[in-house]
């Protein structure tokens, strides 16, 4: 059930980051047609083009939460007793979720209802600064569940068997 | 030193030493030292707001267009096509195939801003072509390493373009044509050793092709280097801003790979479209959660504190510039390149700015300097790349290593001490005053 949901939400993830990456280069490809075929340039795309940057880095941060693509030192890590890597890998996971709670969940829906509240609005679309920030907490929640997922598997492991422990990592 | 800054460093240490991802280290490093000035609502909601305004810019939109068109070059047939056109022209050289692939690594960092990818993409063909002539595979490996670094300095380079960010607003043009003449020069350094080595090992030399044979394979590769004048033609004579350069870059390789060369089909996109988006977010999170530490460097003015203590260290330019040489290849055997940019070009770039040293210089500079790190261990991301393509170890591949590294130390002083080879093309072209 839980890993139903999870495959089902990562598959939607990576289509909303395929659209917003195919976007982003039809948009800036407009912004340069617009200025020199048809001579009149148009105002919208830069503005649209850097909000979907935010919405792709932050997104794709989730995603490359897991990937288990972002970059790290593994180097003191790679050298412990299994057991004790296995420790600490629980730790980075808790670790993360600490980050995602507080600054992209908490932090990040602050920022969202502040930026409604205070009606920011952006120059040249008119949206209101919140939609472009809820990608924020939305990403937080996306990391949490991953680093979640990531925990029970690891204690699963650790509990099924040592050696798998050691030949999974 | 302020309570803040010794909060920073050491729980950023801690927290990096464990393995946890750098981007998250740099966000809670950043929230521990915050708390001590604010209530935590405030600090997590600045540093929130922070990630998404470092990343709001139109100028990072470069980033992710030159993943994306190196991506469809490495998979689209663009980088054999470089090779062949390198090994009708160099190829007979003595240790010609090093050669042409220092000279490949380098024009594929002409056209795309990622070492990695020239790494596998170059590596992947020309390590395996090295060793059936009886080259070692070692060699071969760490040939291909060092020579990507050239990409780094050679434009489109994306981490001169994260440089321009953190710098507060260097020109990209003027950055990327001071890119040229230090990565033409560190390329012509290695090549010179490569022949060298290869004179001492006796490599054989392989038989030049005939002039025909040779023209049709320079000519081959032509519409894969206009890309070359048509991105840096147009940033340069100011007919287009980077990142709608790197826009007609990610069509252009679509156009020649998709349709010309018909090496990569339109089923593969998405996934080469998902892949870019991972790159770019990766890099994207580090940008937005440095970003919250630049501010809190400067709120709490760190950088400031560090500048001073230089200055109290030596009055003597050379001894400062060699002081943060050296300190910089430290940082960079440890940390990736772009938050090592990100976060030591606001401490440092003031101090050499203190000794004359111009903003483009000091940015050619750092990344000369970290690319050292790129090829080295523990982390250097370029060499295990090129040893998994070479299907080598590190510790094997460190002994043919050392002559090219002393080689790139050798440029990264020049270019510290020279600011003329940084600067005589950007001034030539009317870049900077």
């Amino acid at each position: 059930m839980m890993k139903n949901i999870n495959l089902f939400i990562t598959s939607i993830l990576e289509k909303v980051l395929i659209l917003a990456m195919a976007s982003i280069v039809i948009v800036v490809s407009w912004q340069v047609f617009s200025r020199f075929i048809i001579q009149s340039p148009s105002s919208f795309t830069e503005e649209l083009s850097r909000f979907l940057l935010i919405w792709i880095g932050i997104l794709g941060a989730a995603y490359a939460y897991k990937t288990k693509a972002h970059l790290g030192l593994d180097l003191f890590v790679e050298k412990m007793a299994p057991n004790r890597k296995h420790k600490v890998q629980i730790l980075i996971e808790c670790l993360a979720i600490v980050f995602a709670t507080s600054v992209m969940i908490y932090g990040g829906f602050s920022l969202v209802s502040l930026a409604i509240e205070l009606k920011q609005t952006s120059a040249s679309l008119g949206l209101n600064m919140g939609i472009i920030y809820s990608v924020i907490p939305v990403s937080g929640l996306l990391i949490l569940m991953f680093a979640v997922d990531n925990i029970s598997q690891l204690i699963k492991l650790s509990s099924a068997q040592e050696d798998i422990v050691k030949g999974e990592l | 030193m302020d309570f803040t800054a010794i909060v920073l460093v050491v729980s950023f240490f801690a927290l990096l030493f464990l393995n946890v991802p750098i981007s998250i280290c740099i966000g809670l490093a950043t929230l521990l030292s915050l708390v001590m000035h604010m209530d935590f609502t405030p600090a997590a909601t600045t540093i929130a707001q922070q990630m998404a305004g470092g990343i709001d810019s139109f100028a990072l939109l470069a980033i992710p267009f030159f993943i994306l068109s190196g991506l469809i070059m490495g998979q689209g047939g663009i980088a054999k096509r470089l090779i062949e056109c390198a090994m009708a022209l160099i190829g007979s050289l003595p240790g010609g195939l090093a050669l042409v692939n220092v000279m490949s690594c380098m024009l594929f960092g002409a056209i795309s801003g990622s070492a990695v990818a020239a790494t596998s993409a170059i590596g992947s063909f020309m390590v395996p072509e090295m060793k059936k002539h009886g080259y070692s595979g070692e060699f071969g490996a760490a040939v291909t390493a060092s020579a990507a670094t050239t990409g780094m300095l050679i434009p489109p380079s994306n981490i001169l373009i994260i440089y321009a960010i953190a710098s507060g607003g260097v020109s990209i043009a003027a950055l990327f044509v001071a890119g040229y003449a230090p990565g033409i020069l560190l390329g012509l350094a290695l090549m010179t050793v490569c022949s060298l080595y290869a004179i001492k090992n006796k490599y054989p030399v392989t038989a030049r092709l005939p002039i025909s044979v040779a023209a049709s394979k320079v000519f081959a590769a032509l519409p894969s280097l206009l890309l070359v004048f048509i991105v840096i033609g147009g940033i340069i004579g100011g007919v287009f801003t980077a990142t709608e350069a790197g826009a007609i870059a990610v069509l252009y390789a679509l156009v020649l790979s998709v349709g010309i060369y018909k090496e990569i089909n339109l089923k593969q996109l998405p996934s080469l479209l998902l892949k870019a988006c991972e790159t770019t977010a990766i890099v994207m999170l580090i940008i937005g959660a440095s970003s919250a530490m630049s501010w809190l460097l400067s709120y709490t003015h760190i950088p400031q504190t560090i500048s001073e203590f230089f200055l109290t260290l030596s009055d003597n330019p050379l001894v400062v510039l060699l002081l943060i040489n050296l300190i910089l290849i430290v940082i960079g055997a440890f940390i990736d390149m772009t938050p090592a940019v990100l976060i030591f070009t606001p401490i440092f770039l003031p101090v050499a700015e203190q000794f004359g040293m111009s903003p483009i210089q000091f940015g050619i500079m750092i990344v000369l300097n970290l690319s050292i790190g790129l090829v080295s261990p523990p982390v250097g991301s370029v060499l295990f790349v090129s040893c998994a393509v070479a299907k080598t170890s590190i510790h094997k591949i460190i002994k043919p290593m050392l002559p090219l590294y002393a080689v790139m130390f050798l440029v990264l002083m020049l270019v510290t001490y020279v600011p003329a080879i940084s600067e005589a093309l950007p001034r030539f072209f009317g870049l900077i005053g």
